[in-house]
């Protein structure tokens, strides 16, 4: 005890050992006290210390007494004293905050950006690729299918990926795994009309296209999603083909379309010309089963026939077009249900395979094989195509809020060796670090968690900003990205994370104070930092490293923007920028054979007529349609080792295609008028086709067997890429479309034109609505456009990738300014010393500007190696760029070494104009 | 004094050791000896169990304890009352009053009717 001097026993905590010091020395005193008052008294020492003793009582009862109530004391102190540490800490933490708010304004819209950007992300990577669908017990939904085939119909020989309507049946009639099983499909476009009374006079006959989806009548049930008004589809609904005329629509749709009014039950909507009735609606949340595209108006499957005439999608096997969903019986493994579900496809497949192609099923069954897969996160179109894309951009966003988080340990390091004064003299009066290092990570968690909650709003926006770019500005896709107690827990833990990696080194050494050295340098707040790597070594490090992460981020910027432009510019083998295309659906209006045939010749003649049309043909299939057919082929003189030599794609088109579109004749001649009906049947070949089924001979006169008819061959042409910039070309032939036994009843024209092909969008339009009012004109679309909207995912990443590489390079330019600038303040007395002493402004500011560049040499050295590993995952998104692209690196690298000699270049001048003197004065 | 016992409640302790503070900070030693002068030593049994009554007030925050040293230059552990105790003090001692007066009429009754 002694030599301690006064201690404050009721504030500060002693520790267990402490109490039983303090008790003892208690006793220890009352009975010297007693024994000294008794010898006072006469008696001698032993007598008055066995007097004192048995006047006490029971020592070792009252010690222990004594010693349970201060333990006591003292835990509920320890408790008492954290939170309030917590609480003061937070208090002083908003306190210094507030009183430096340029600086905090500054630390809070750096971390909004950084940890909003990766918010933003986030939320779309969670709807598109984390999500389950908002329906009971998700994790016992198994789909059945390729997921992200939802608008896909395969017409030919059925494979696994995807379900006709009688393989459903089997599938729902024989499975014992499933507790039920529906099936959904595209309704394609829908031609919706809400009649003015029943819409309260806002809609006029105009029709409008809701996403409309086909789905078997126990959909609801399956899915357990009861209906939020109304009812769902009835168990006795959907049994009999065009027997049900109601639709189950979405509370979404119900609000925009019907204003929430509960008379909406009951109305009659008109779809594809056919009343429909609303028998109710789905609750709020619930879109259906196609995440990324929200369902609105459910439509039962046997309504199919009344949505599509003319097509017996209910009853043609060779038409795939279902997805199906269904939930596991209790007790059943997914395995099992694998097992059980394929072999029911394969049955029904096989049995059914045609005369024609017996092997065919097989053949199908081998090349897309049945898919029973965990189903809790729906189909999705996007998930596929875009994850990829996500996972870039969640790439780059993290980069940002690393280069932001060096930003941010730069400035608390500045302010960490301005208040090193403040910290050393807390310590010397008795701070203990570890107190101290939980003040100043307390400042960082507040920092941080402020800059999340700004980031939550700078995500709110990104989110949907970024779903609009993705969708290429009309229509963003219909992503549910609300936020949700995920994205919160998201954000608040990147928050945390972040002000540890922020805040945890500058507090650590903001806390290894050289107190005595701290303290003698008389007001000058950052003394004993200069001498040895510490603070400044610190900041300087940390530039390096925004440097070489911002590298990192620019060198991927240039691949991918580089790669977009090779895309938008590459050759795909027709006149992409004088086309228009224009999609009719002409079974629709029920054209078939002879009819449809003088059609196609009429629509032709017609279009020709417009002016500025320089030519006119038309093609089933067409250029990037979306739309694929493939046929298998016997080649005269052919012999075909594997069934896969002799499946080609195809495409019928009409007259003067190639030359319509601009492709290269190679050999032989065009298709021409009198390849009709009655002409002899002739085919053109691709380039592709041609070199492997006549590897050295002219196939100019052979002939090839399809259709169960033989074809000429009188043409070769330059391959042409038809559906996507980056395909390989596949084998492919092409026939008169007259000359197929089932002329197609949709299909496209593809109109050259002598200027810019979307002016002559409208008086195209006009003129194929002149030849038949009621036909259904899908689109009329540039080539150009059709060809952007291919490559849309890769110009939105190379967009956003682009946002977020500036980004970084401005944090770090301005993480370098920091850095400098701070650097010449602290050195203006050299900067004087020098220039007193002779030296020129120039060589001063040269002396600046040279520490700059040297970080950022730097940065480049540590970055370009990282660069060089790191974007080799790029690859499988480039397109005519290698994964080593010179010119990304060199362009990344002048790009940082200007904005590097910008931001030295400041603080270069600053302290080429320091007056000697005054200078010289201020130290 | 075995009478005397039965009336010396926890409560009673703790309101002499209140009062003892009252004048101003003291070591245990002379809050004992204070009550012993007080009481005319006939409260203690052992002066020993006054200090576990005396770290219980400190436990509840009646008392405040600092560390100083003593007229003979020894180490001591000094009490004195806190705001709260001062309330306490006063407030028990009303109590005490009241409870001392009640109880001593009834024991000066001299019918088995209320008067």
């Amino acid at each position: 005890m002694s030599g301690e001097g006064p201690r404050r026993v009721f504030r500060l905590e002693v520790g267990a050992k402490g109490v039983e010091r303090d008790v003892d020395a208690e006793i220890e005193f009352h009975l010297a006290m007693r024994t000294r008052k008794l010898i006072a008294n006469g008696m001698s020492p032993d007598q008055a210390r066995q007097q004192a003793l048995r006047r006490f009582g029971d020592l070792p009862k009252v010690r222990d007494q004594c010693l349970t109530i201060d333990q006591g004391r003292e835990r509920a102190m320890k408790h008492a004293d954290r939170f309030t540490n917590l609480r003061l800490d937070i208090g002083y933490a908003v306190r210094t905050l507030w009183q430096r708010r340029g600086f905090t304004t500054v630390l809070l819209l750096i971390l909004a950006l950084g940890i909003g950007a990766n918010t933003a992300t986030f939320t779309v990577i969670d709807a598109l690729l984390l999500r389950t669908l908002p329906v009971p017990h998700s994790e016992e939904l198994v789909s059945i299918g390729d997921p992200s085939r939802t608008g896909a119909v395969s017409e030919g020989t059925p494979g696994g990926d995807i379900a006709s309507f009688p393989v459903y049946a089997d599938v729902r009639d024989q499975n014992h795994v499933l507790s039920g099983v529906y099936a959904s499909g595209r309704t394609g476009r829908l031609d919706a009309i809400i009649d003015r009374a029943s819409s309260g006079g806002s809609a006029g006959d105009e029709p409008e296209h809701p996403r409309g989806r086909l789905v078997s009548g126990n959909f609801f049930a399956v899915l357990e999603v009861p209906a939020y008004l109304g009812r769902t589809f009835a168990a006795d609904e959907d049994k009999v083909p065009g027997g049900d005329p109601v639709v189950v629509i979405s509370h979404d749709y119900w609000q925009r379309r019907f204003g929430g009014e509960r008379s909406a039950i009951g109305r009659s909507i008109s779809l594809a010309g056919s009343p429909f009735t609303i028998v109710g609606i789905t609750p709020p949340g619930f879109s259906g089963d196609i995440v990324g595209q929200a369902t609105e108006v459910w439509i039962p499957l046997m309504m199919q026939p009344v949505i599509m005439p003319h097509r017996p999608w209910l009853t043609d096997r060779a038409t795939s077009w279902l997805l199906l969903m269904g939930r596991l019986t209790p007790g059943k493994a997914l395995a099992e249900a694998r097992a059980a579900l394929t072999t029911i496809i394969r049955r029904s497949l096989i049995d059914n395979a045609s005369q024609t192609d017996p092997t065919g099923g097989e053949r199908a069954l081998r090349n897309r094989p049945v898919q029973v897969e965990p189903g809790a996160k729906g189909f999705s179109y996007y998930r596929r195509s875009y994850a990829q894309g996500l996972l870039t951009l969640m790439a780059a966003v993290a980069l940002v809020l690393l280069v932001a988080c060096g930003n941010v340990a730069n400035l608390m390091l500045a302010r960490a060796a301005a208040r090193a004064r403040e910290i050393s003299v807390r310590m010397a009066l008795g701070a203990g670090r570890l107190r101290l290092l939980q003040q100043l990570l307390t400042e960082s968690v507040l920092i941080a968690l402020g800059g999340g909650a700004l980031g939550l709003l700078v995500a709110y926006w990104g989110s949907s900003a970024l779903l609009r770019i993705a969708s290429g500005g009309s229509r963003p896709i219909p992503l549910d990205v609300h936020l949700d107690g995920r994205i919160l827990a998201f954000t608040a833990g990147l928050s945390l994370v972040t002000a540890v990696l922020f805040g945890l080194v500058p507090a650590l050494l903001a806390t290894r104070v050289d107190l005595a050295t701290a303290l003698r340098a008389q007001g000058r707040g950052v003394a004993g930092a200069t001498s040895r790597p510490g603070r400044l070594g610190l900041g300087k490090m940390l530039v390096v490293a925004q440097v070489a992460l911002s590298l990192l981020l620019l060198v991927g910027t240039g691949m991918l923007v580089r790669s977009t432009q090779r895309l938008e510019q590459a050759d795909v083998g027709v006149a992409r920028d004088q086309l228009l295309v224009a999609s009719v659906d002409a079974e629709r209006s029920g054209y078939a054979g002879l009819r449809l045939a003088a059609l196609m010749r009429d629509l032709t003649e017609r279009v020709r007529n417009v002016p500025g049309v320089a030519s006119v043909s038309l093609s089933e299939n067409g250029l990037f349609s979306g739309t694929e057919s493939g046929t298998t082929i016997q080649v005269e003189g052919f012999t075909a080792r594997t069934e896969a030599d002799s499946v080609v794609a195809y495409d019928d088109v009409g007259p003067d295609y190639f030359h319509a579109v601009g492709a290269h004749l190679l050999r032989g001649r065009d298709f021409e008028a009198r390849d009709n009906e009655s002409g002899p049947k002739v085919a053109v070949l691709n380039e592709t086709m041609a070199r492997f089924f006549f590897p050295k001979g002219n196939p100019v006169g052979h002939h090839v067997s399809a259709d169960s008819s033989t074809f000429e061959i009188v043409g070769v042409v330059a391959d042409i890429q038809e559906h996507s910039v980056r395909e390989e070309p596949v084998r492919r032939i092409y026939f008169p479309a007259v000359q197929l036994k089932q002329i197609p009843g949709g299909f496209k024209l593809e109109i050259r034109t002598t200027s810019d092909p979307a002016r002559l969008s409208a008086p195209v339009r006009r003129a194929l609505a002149a030849a038949d009012p009621t036909l259904a004109i899908l689109s009329v679309d540039p080539l150009s456009d059709l060809i952007r909207d291919s490559i849309s995912q890769d110009r939105l990443v190379a967009q956003v990738v682009t946002f977020f590489g500036t980004l970084a390079l401005v944090l770090a330019a301005v993480g370098l300014y920091g850095v400098m600038a701070y650097a010449t303040v602290r050195n203006t007395s050299e900067f004087g010393l020098r220039m007193a002493l002779g030296a020129e402004p120039g060589d001063v500011a040269f002396l600046v500007l040279k520490e700059a560049l040297l970080l950022t040499a730097g940065g480049v050295l540590l970055g370009t190696p990282i660069a060089l590993v790191v974007t080799r995952m790029l690859r499988s998104q480039l397109f005519g760029i290698g994964t080593l692209d010179l010119p990304s690196i060199g362009i990344a690298i002048v790009v940082l070494a200007t904005s590097a000699a910008i931001a030295g270049y400041l603080p270069a001048r600053r302290a080429s104009r320091v007056a000697p003197l005054d200078a010289l004065r201020a130290d | 004094m075995d009478d005397l016992d039965v009336s010396l409640t926890r409560g009673t302790l703790d309101l002499l050791l209140l009062k003892a503070l009252s004048w101003g900070p003291r070591h245990g030693y002379a809050v004992v000896d204070w009550i012993e002068q007080a009481t005319g030593a006939a409260l203690i049994v052992g002066e020993g169990t006054l200090y576990p009554a005396l770290h219980r007030l400190e436990r509840h925050g009646l008392v405040e304890a600092d560390w100083g040293l003593s007229e003979n230059n020894r180490h001591a552990k000094y009490y004195h009352l806190s705001a709260a105790g001062h309330r306490r003090l006063q407030g028990g001692t009303t109590s005490w009053h009241q409870f001392v007066e009640s109880a001593g009429r009834a024991l000066r009754a001299t019918s088995p009717e209320p008067a």
